[in-house]
């Protein structure tokens, strides 16, 4: 996960390279370090810099991890070729290595050889049961062919072994919404949110999972989970904003048959929350403002 | 492409509202993406839905409640000082060779279909295919070449 500076940085750099302003090794470098998806970037910067025998001797000793990162790239851009070439690079320089042997059963999966894939990630585990990535990437070879039920079962052995992994609990309950299983996801953000307390993307995923749910408890709960992220964020998350609107009106329809609860401690929050939506839309989209109107009050009729 | 008397729905999609989905699509390679299709039923025939407009929506976490709502209602309220209202949904898939509607789209589209009968579902697969709610209308075939040979 990115942060909003981090993510920011690495756009200022990639305008600067896309300008013809240079600093693609510098790109390159912070695109490996945040973990970001940005192949056809990475490929592309990547490559001028690996044809260039120049620069390609330049760079001393990290050639070899730009020949991975640029393999990788090129796999998930499906420019199979390319990866090959900087495999065989890789295989000419370190010949009994494990990392190249993932590589080349990476290749085999962007071929599309399912079969051939498994098996040599199942000899590769064999020796070191301990490598994250290619557990991974089984998950993915079973996303990859549609099995969905395979993917979630692998990714839950997976996190019975590495509990700490974030990223694995966040693509399990992404699975799981896509599903419809919103109780399964509730659990994986429960877990997130212990692990991580103060991240606000959790308790908003989780708040949003809860109003899906749907019922008066979870309505309540969401709530709370959206004054939280709006807490941990500083104010500025307008999904949280227009999640306590929501709630209030969900609520107050649910609670329209029984008996009116006291719930004059928190009516303000309703009315705070959608002044601070006006406030930010004057702010930033003052021609769309007419809009959110329309919809608050809409909100509040209902209610 | 004329159409036999009582029944047979047309759909004349505009070019805007195609683009604005596809770059969307293409923006979001990685994802499933999801948006509505805007527009009315054409005032000379009432069995001819003219789609105008789109608006892409998400592209991640299609399946949770909360933004879906917001921005349905604020589509509306956007739209309908416009004379347009929803006329459709759109989807399309995070695999590519991933053909078939999921059960959360056909809830969404069901849901739009309780206000306009009349909805229609535009999967964006490798090939172009548009559902009808309901039924695949027989005139697909032939919108899908005019689709085609116009982009």
């Amino acid at each position: 996960m990115v942060t909003k500076t981090e993510e920011s940085q690495l756009n200022k750099l990639e305008n600067q390279v896309e300008n013809g302003g240079g600093g693609a090794w510098e790109y390159l470098c912070l695109a490996r370090k945040l973990k970001v998806r940005r192949s056809d970037k990475v490929l592309k910067y990547g490559l001028s810099i690996l044809n260039d025998s120049r620069k390609r001797s330049s760079l001393g000793p990290d050639e070899w991890t730009l020949y991975e990162q640029v393999a990788v790239a090129a796999m998930d851009c499906h420019a199979v070729d390319v990866a090959k070439d900087c495999i065989s690079a890789l295989q000419k320089k370190f010949p009994e290595s494990k990392r190249v042997g993932r590589l080349e059963a990476m290749l085999l999966e962007a071929k599309g050889s399912w079969e051939d894939a498994e098996a040599a990630y199942s000899s590769l585990l064999e020796d070191n049961p301990f490598d994250q990535v290619i557990h991974k990437r089984r998950v993915a070879i079973a996303k990859a062919q549609g099995n969905i039920s395979a993917a979630i079962e692998w990714l839950n052995k997976y996190l019975e072994i590495f509990m700490a992994d974030h990223d694995a609990w966040r693509e399990l309950a992404e699975i799981y919404v896509s599903l419809q299983m919103y109780k399964q996801a509730a659990f994986c953000y429960e877990e997130l949110i212990l692990s991580q307390p103060t991240v606000p993307l959790y308790h908003l995923a989780y708040a949003d999972v809860l109003y899906t749910l749907g019922g008066l408890e979870n309505l309540q709960t969401a709530k709370k989970y959206y004054s939280s992220t709006i807490d941990l964020s500083g104010g500025k998350n307008n999904r949280a904003l227009f999640g306590i609107c929501l709630c209030t009106s969900a609520i107050s329809q649910l609670a329209r048959g029984r008996n009116r609860e006291d719930k004059d401690s928190s009516s303000d929050l309703p009315s705070l929350a959608s002044a601070a939506l006006e406030k930010e839309y004057k702010l930033h989209a003052s021609d769309k403002l007419s809009v959110l109107t329309s919809t608050l009050k809409c909100l509040r009729v209902s209610s | 492409m004329a159409g036999a008397g009582g029944g047979e729905l047309k759909y004349e999609l505009a070019q805007n509202a195609y683009v604005k989905l596809v770059l969307h699509a293409l923006k979001h390679k990685t994802s499933a993406v999801n948006g509505v299709l805007l527009g009315r039923t054409s005032p000379k025939n009432e069995n001819l839905v003219q789609i105008e407009d789109s608006v892409p929506l998400f592209h991640n976490h299609l399946g949770l409640l909360p933004p879906l709502e917001i921005s349905l209602i604020m589509i509306e309220e956007y739209y309908s000082t416009r004379g347009l209202g929803i006329v459709g949904y759109f989807h399309a898939n995070e695999r590519f060779d991933d053909a078939e509607l999921g059960n959360m789209s056909k809830n969404i589209a069901d849901h739009i279909s309780r206000y306009f009968p009349q909805a229609a579902v535009l999967l964006i697969t490798r090939s172009l295919k548009l559902y009808r709610k309901g039924k695949i209308a027989a005139l697909l075939c032939r919108f899908v070449s005019y689709a085609s040979m116009a982009f």
